[in-house]
């Protein structure tokens, strides 16, 4: 009888080391998925205070057009007529005619919304990343024109090819948590 | 191969090339393309200017406060230069307690600066509550109101909305508000005496931002740089009784810079920076109000700062918005003027100035580079009058300012950033030489009125306060 419950005792312990070490696999492998989802890894960021428009953003990519989109963070801009991030210097006329607009590829939609304030969208599918909008508004305005690396166009190069030649050191590897450096409380309209 | 195929083979060639050339023709490879045309906006028609009774509220609240001597009648002072002549000597250090702040008062967000005369405060503030501009009038030493006169006009913020200095003389107050309305009171009590709503009488448009041209009166003469219509206009400012106005055939418009007296060649004058050109107006003699001198050459969509009038005839002219600087020479010959460009530049090639006139001191210009001045933006800068594309100094990559003002008393140089730091320099014709600087109040945001100096006291605000501070040793 004694040696019954020996033999009935082993296999428990087998039994329960055996469910032990399922558990703590499945543990595992859940805490690795999940650190991998709330980490990710790295991915490059630009930092539009240090940015300095100097245009690079639009020819280095290696994406054609480049990854680096210009967004606007509505809550800083002053909404002007004069806008110097959409109005070439010394435009004919404040108008959405092409010859006075700065964009080169009218990327940036003017709505009136009422006397004296206008509304400015980026159409994401035209801005090449060309910045001559937030040199524009970075120099005349509140500066809430600025660019960004926008994550769902970005192939996340082993060695971003625009922060290579960065003169301003504006673009870095941030954890892709917090892929995103926006002034004022920007959210993506579309 | 037969005759018959070899005869067939270059007709065959020629009309596939035919083809290809028609198809090349009549394909419109931009047929894809949006045109981009004005209207696309869709721009509002504008707003129908509002009828105002200028100068129907006035409100009384104390008649006490402390005579003082000096003045500061009107932007950049009573010689139009931003330099301090008084005698009152000044401290050069705040001291471990910082800025001695006798009084502070909450404004509707503008850049509109104070006038001061003999003890008394004068600022055109507009009252979001009520939506009125108010010409409020203070006792300089302890801040005190004493009355405020103005008229309802609605004005919807557009990056502050009050932003111009009242002039004022022992008999007379005279504002230009937000949107274009003169208004010239007495000094002592406030009681009105004329108004001008300069959109109504002139068709001009009103700037960008609202009016930033800040009035003048010469000899109990009111001068106004209005366009539309006319160029400038004089008015008495006893009787509101129009003296003269200047024709405007091109249609220039008015700009955020204010008229400038200016003597040169024997002829007192005007200088009137206007959107569309610079011209000089004769502020005297039979043909008081005429055109002496103009030149489209200096033509930008803004201009802030007021024309900077030399002694050898050397008008400096600059703005913001990538207009850079014109230097330029005016010559007098028989009484004849005749003005012509000697030298224009960008921004970054030279001093150059967004909001803030330059100064003009010891034969030496200073003034602050805007944001697009290069590797020298927002430092403040020294420049000969022979070639203000050569710096003589700079303030230093750690020390740059923003687009406030600067003026120079009892031979210091003071300096405002946009969040209300003061600086205290030595001017000098050879270096920058810091003496202090403190932050005077928290939270501050664009702190871009021009300064106001009398009896040591001096007024300055950032967008929405006002403070005065006691300078004096």
């Amino acid at each position: 009888m004694e040696k019954k419950n020996k033999a009935q005792s082993r296999r428990k312990f087998i039994r329960n080391g055996a469910r032990l070490s399922l558990l703590l696999s499945l543990g595992a492998v859940s805490a690795a998925a999940l650190r991998k989802v709330t980490t990710d890894g790295y991915v490059w960021q630009i930092d539009p205070f240090k940015c300095t428009q100097c245009g690079r953003c639009a020819t280095e990519c290696v994406m054609t057009p480049s990854a680096v989109k210009c967004i606007h963070a509505f809550d800083l801009c002053g909404y002007c007529d004069l806008c110097g991030g959409y109005l070439k210097p010394d435009a004919n006329a404040r108008s959405t005619a092409a010859e006075n607009q700065l964009c080169p590829t009218a990327a940036i939609e003017r709505k009136f919304i009422e006397e004296p304030y206008f509304e400015y969208h980026i159409n994401e599918d035209l801005c090449i990343g060309c910045a001559k909008c937030v040199k524009g508004c970075t120099s005349f305005g509140n500066g809430s024109l600025h660019l960004q690396i926008m994550h769902h166009l970005c192939v996340n190069c082993n060695e971003c090819s625009i922060a290579r030649v960065c003169p301003s050191d504006a673009i870095s590897r941030v954890q892709a948590s917090e892929a995103y450096k926006v002034k004022g409380s920007w959210t993506n309209p579309t | 191969m037969t005759k018959k195929t070899l005869n067939i083979i270059p007709i065959v060639v020629s009309t596939i090339a035919l083809v290809s050339i028609f198809w090349w023709l009549s394909a419109d490879p931009t047929k894809d393309m949006t045109v981009n045309l004005e209207g696309a906006d869709n721009r509002g028609a504008g707003v129908a200017a509002q009828d105002v009774t200028i100068g129907e509220l006035f409100e009384e609240y104390s008649s006490d406060y402390q005579p003082m001597n000096e003045t500061w009648p009107n932007f950049r002072g009573a010689d139009h230069d931003n330099i301090s002549k008084s005698p009152v000597k000044l401290i050069d250090k705040f001291g471990a307690e910082g800025p001695k702040i006798v009084w502070s008062l909450d404004l509707g967000e503008g850049h509109s600066g104070a006038a001061i005369y003999k003890g008394l405060a004068y600022i055109l503030d507009y009252n979001e509550e009520e939506r009125a501009d108010k010409l409020r009038c203070f006792s300089l030493v302890d801040g005190k109101e004493q009355w405020s006169r103005g008229y309802d006009v609605a004005v919807k913020r557009n990056h502050g909305m009050s932003r111009t200095i009242p002039a004022v003389t022992e008999d007379y107050i005279l504002t230009i508000g937000p949107k274009c309305h003169v208004m010239c009171l007495d000094r002592e009590n406030g009681n009105f005496r004329w108004g001008l709503d300069i959109v109504k009488e002139y068709g001009n448009e009103i700037p960008f931002w609202y009016t930033g041209q800040c009035p003048l009166i010469d000899n109990g003469v009111a001068i106004l740089g209005v366009g539309g219509s006319k160029m400038m206009v004089a008015v008495d400012c006893e009787s509101g009784e129009k003296l003269w106005e200047t024709p405007n055939p091109n249609g220039w418009q008015m700009s955020h810079s204010s008229v400038m007296p200016y003597t040169f060649g024997g002829r007192k004058m005007y200088v009137y920076s206007a959107i569309g050109g610079i011209v000089g107006v004769a502020a005297d003699g039979p043909d008081a109000g005429s055109v002496l001198w103009s030149t489209n050459a200096w033509n930008h969509s803004v201009v802030a700062p007021s024309p900077l009038c030399m002694p050898d005839g050397k008008i400096f002219l600059t703005a913001g918005y990538g207009a850079g600087s014109m230097m330029l020479k005016l010559s007098e010959n028989n009484g004849q003027f005749s003005v012509e460009a000697i030298d224009e530049y960008s921004p970054k090639d030279g001093l150059a100035c967004e909001q803030q006139t330059p100064l003009y001191w010891n034969g030496r210009l200073f003034g602050i580079l805007p944001k697009d001045g290069g590797a020298l933006r927002n430092q403040l800068v020294c420049v000969d009058p022979s070639d203000t594309k050569k710096m003589v100094w700079s303030s230093g990559k750690d020390m740059r300012f923003g687009l406030g003002p600067y003026f120079i008393a009892d031979n210091k140089m003071f300096i405002l950033n946009d969040d209300a730091t003061l600086t205290i320099a030595r001017p000098g014709t050879k270096e920058f030489i810091l003496l202090d600087q403190v932050k005077v109040f928290e939270d501050a945001h664009d702190a871009w009125a021009p300064f106001a100096l009398a009896d040591g006291y001096l007024i300055m605000r950032d967008s929405k306060k006002m403070v005065c501070i006691d300078l004096n040793i």
